[in-house]
């Protein structure tokens, strides 16, 4: 717990003296301005709460990939990856806390696309589930962590790895759902979407805000957090592997 | 050597150093692989808004709007070659040369406008024709020039912004993200510039990608040659701008380095 | 107990492409250090003692051997190891740089598992000691080089580890600043913690250490005390000077004790002596002559290898 709770508040100083860690809360508002603008444009006032969760999910995804999922590569550039190994933590914990210290802040972005509709658009998120609402949050925040933990141990390894979160974040907006629902996407691609715990979370937070009753929230709900955690559990095996694999070759420090 | 043919040579120099370092990013396979499936994505993601609203029209407005905006955002991708001359600490090597570094970087990374052009044309006529586009022959071919266009005038606006955020390298990816993304709100990318306030609309004509979007979405409308030309001569001109502005900067820059320091080796 | 007992290890890093070589950095190395003692790891650039370290702080296993610290096992008990070790690496990475001295030392503290109190308390007392208690809130980024120095050896003793490891921590800095530092290790010795000091600085390893392990292309070559070290390096002088008559040369070559006089491109004439006091002599005949442009500097470290091991009768 005190390795989170350091990994945590590590975050929170690299973001505050990090302006470049701020991106995601630049472009939150920006994409809410975009989409916004698309439906309000063709009439669709029915779309426009889903014009606003859409970058809710995209700053989520953008953090779990861009930071969260290069942590571990940062630090192994930075040569402290084996100071962390060779301290009687474990990484694991130091990791999620970092982790889940960006997935808050990740976060941040509902507050401001709340702020986009209200000042720019006139328009108020209408919280009619707010139970759900936040729930859906909390859960799609934590499997994010999951899915960022597998990426920080595939990563890793890699020598370009921000080309390949660079390369990764609209094939998962895409494959997620976040704006236009899976089910429009091609009959082939819905079985890779529906494993993809994204593709639920996007869903589920639509009928949040939207008026009619959400249906099977419980199971629905269940779902993301199961492939998140299943995704946590693959990137812990992941990480054990790789760490394993790297104190053995020496690569742990980067040549 | 004259002095044309001098520059024109550290020009060639320069492109083949920026090429070089594109292929110690990128081989063709993780091209495609990785970048290449990235552009279809992002151009089908707003594409797919369109379905969504079920208007045909506004998918294929869509979708040449974003195909488009691919070549402008690798265009603007120039800051970050700058930002990495800095990390190589070989741009005071530059300026100490007697060669303009301006004239260095925009041959550098003229690959980028290159690669933006190719790739927002890869996704015009691959996602295009998968979401029932229709692709008027031949005159789409003139959506190839202005492409490049947008591309190289996208560039010379990066160039220009490299200029003036150099000096704040932790910023770098928060101004080029920022900056596409903005380019995407405003240039008439998802919706047209009517729709916004007539100051923003305005504004958005000084900026790239916004005539040559037009040109372009002339092409397919089928509008007048004149029309077309028109734009593209706007964008033209907004390109050769930005690159004026870019070269001054950069001289500003040089100058204020020597003064105060800031052009640091290796720092 | 010993601190650190190392039992014939071996390290082999195998080519990474197919074009590489096989490299062996470590072949069969055993060195025991008793606790208290600071002990010297000397050898050149390349020599295997940041992979010996790097085993032994659990970070990279052996091919082949053992190695214990304070009686764990390296590869197997690292739980066990971990708390008992302090790390500090030399050069300027392994510091979160946009972070504050203190925030990383904190950071760390929590890494060795102490509470926030206790942490802060800790970062405090080794800021001071490292002398960057006035700088403590400034960023790393914005610190000397030899402030990141620093900055390391009190980020490897927050754990307050029994045995430390340091690889070349003094690489860098300013003379004055690595003086500090080698009275800083005296001091951590004191305390009753075991020092393996990794350098390639011949003058430094004589200064501080207690017992140096001489090491070279992966194999050890002699422990020996300091002593012994010194005597190498005071016998043992190289005088690069020009424009000297050839006379004065020849006459330089019969004193005894001197071991020979060479043309060397670009140094002019250089005079190597392997004798105590002949460096005196050779000096005044020298400067008698009206030579002005003189230098002395210390032999190589692979020429004193070359010394001690022909002195033995030993082979590489």
């Amino acid at each position: 717990m005190r390795a989170f709770r350091a990994g945590f508040a590590l975050e929170l100083w690299i973001i505050r003296s990090n302006p470049d860690a701020l991106m995601p809360l630049f472009t939150a508002p920006l994409f809410a301005i975009i989409f916004m603008a698309i439906v309000r444009q063709s009439g669709r006032p029915d779309l426009e709460s889903d014009a606003l969760m859409a970058p809710v999910l995209m700053t989520l995804l953008w953090v779990a990939l861009q930071h969260a999922g290069t942590l571990m590569v940062g630090d192994r550039w930075q040569a402290l990856l084996e100071p962390i190994i060779a301290s009687p933590t474990s990484l694991a914990s130091v990791l999620l806390g970092r982790i889940m210290s960006l997935m808050c802040f990740g976060l941040l972005s509902f507050f401001e696309v709340w702020a986009v509709g209200k000042l720019v658009f006139g328009v108020s998120i209408p919280f009619e589930h707010p139970v759900e609402l936040f729930l859906t949050l909390v859960c799609t925040a934590l499997a994010m962590a999951g899915l960022a933990v597998t990426f920080s141990a595939l990563l890793v390894m890699t020598r370009n790895a921000y080309t390949f979160t660079n390369s990764t974040s609209f094939p998962l907006y895409l494959l997620g759902g976040v704006f236009v629902p899976v089910a429009i996407l091609p009959d082939w691609i819905q079985p890779v979407s529906s494993i993809l715990f994204v593709s639920w979370s996007s869903d589920l937070l639509r009928a949040s805000v939207n008026e009619a009753p959400v249906e099977s929230f419980w199971p629905r709900l269940g779902m993301v957090l199961l492939l998140g955690t299943a995704s946590f559990a693959i990137g812990r095996v992941v990480l054990h592997y790789v760490l394993r694999r790297m104190r053995a070759s020496g690569e742990l420090a980067a040549a | 050597m004259s002095a044309v043919a001098t520059t024109l040579n550290v020009m060639q120099h320069a492109f083949r150093a920026g090429i070089a370092d594109y292929r110690a990013i990128f081989t063709w396979k993780s091209w495609l692989a990785g970048w290449y499936v990235r552009v279809l994505a992002q151009v089908a993601f707003f594409a797919l808004i369109g379905e969504r609203l079920g208007d045909d029209e506004k998918t294929y407005y869509l979708l040449v709007g974003n195909s488009l905006l691919i070549a402008a955002q690798v265009g603007v991708f120039s800051l970050n070659m700058t930002s990495a001359e800095r990390w190589a600490g070989t741009l005071p090597l530059l300026v100490a040369s007697p060669s303009s570094p301006v004239v260095v970087f925009s041959a550098r990374g003229a690959y980028l406008a290159i690669d933006g052009s190719l790739s927002a044309l890869g996704a015009l006529f691959i996602a295009g024709p998968l979401f029932g586009m229709d692709l008027p022959w031949p005159r789409v071919l003139a959506v190839v020039p202005l492409t490049l266009l947008v591309g190289l005038a996208s560039y010379g606006f990066g160039t220009f912004l490299a200029g003036i955020v150099f000096r704040y390298r932790s910023i770098n990816s928060l101004v080029v993200v920022t900056t596409y993304v903005s380019l995407m709100a405003a240039c008439g990318v998802n919706v047209p510039l009517s729709y916004y306030p007539e100051p923003l609309e305005l504004l958005a004509r000084f900026l790239p990608l916004t005539n040559g979007l037009l040109a372009i979405r002339g092409v397919f409308a089928g509008l007048p040659a004149v029309e077309i030309v028109g734009n593209a001569a706007l964008e033209l001109a907004v390109g050769f701008g930005w690159m004026t502005a870019a070269l001054m900067s950069f001289n500003r820059l040089a100058s204020r380095g020597r003064r105060d320091g800031s052009l640091d080796f290796g720092a | 107990m010993e601190a650190v007992e190392v039992e014939e290890i071996t390290r082999v890093f195998e080519p990474r492409r197919r074009s590489g070589t096989r490299v062996v950095a470590l072949d069969e190395v055993s060195l025991t250090v008793p606790t208290g003692e600071i002990h010297g790891l000397l050898g050149p650039n390349g020599a295997g003692k940041t992979t010996l370290v790097k085993i032994l702080s659990t970070v990279l296993l052996p091919t082949s051997g053992k190695a214990r610290v304070l009686g764990h096992d390296v590869v197997d008990e690292t739980e066990a190891v971990r708390p008992l070790i302090g790390i500090v690496f030399g050069g300027e990475r392994g510091l979160y740089w946009r972070l504050s001295g203190r925030q990383n030392l904190e950071y760390w503290g929590a890494l060795y598992k102490l509470s926030s109190r206790e942490a802060k308390e800790r970062a405090q007392q080794l800021l001071e000691r490292v002398g960057m208690a006035d700088k403590a809130d400034e960023r790393v980024e914005e610190y000397s080089r030899g402030m990141k120095q620093r900055l390391h050896l009190a980020r490897g003793l927050m754990g307050d580890g029994k045995v430390l490891f340091l690889d070349e921590p003094t690489t860098g800095m300013d003379p004055l600043a690595a003086r500090e530092f080698r009275a800083l290790i005296g001091e951590l010795r004191d305390e009753g913690r075991t020092i393996l000091l990794a350098t390639h600085d011949m003058v430094e390893a004589e200064m501080v250490c207690d017992r140096v392990t001489l090491i070279d292309r992966g194999k050890v070559i002699a422990t020996e005390s300091p002593r012994t070290l010194g005597q190498v390096l005071s016998r043992f002088q190289r005088i690069d000077v020009e424009g000297v008559p050839l006379v004065v040369l020849d006459e330089i070559r019969a004193i005894r004790g001197v071991a020979s006089v060479t043309a060397v491109d670009g140094v002019g004439t250089r005079i190597e002596v392997d004798e105590e006091g002949a460096t005196q002599l050779v000096l005044e005949r020298l400067v008698s002559a009206g030579a002005t442009s003189v230098r002395t500097s210390l032999p190589s470290l692979e020429e004193v290898y070359v010394q001690l091991i022909g002195e033995r009768g030993m082979e590489i």
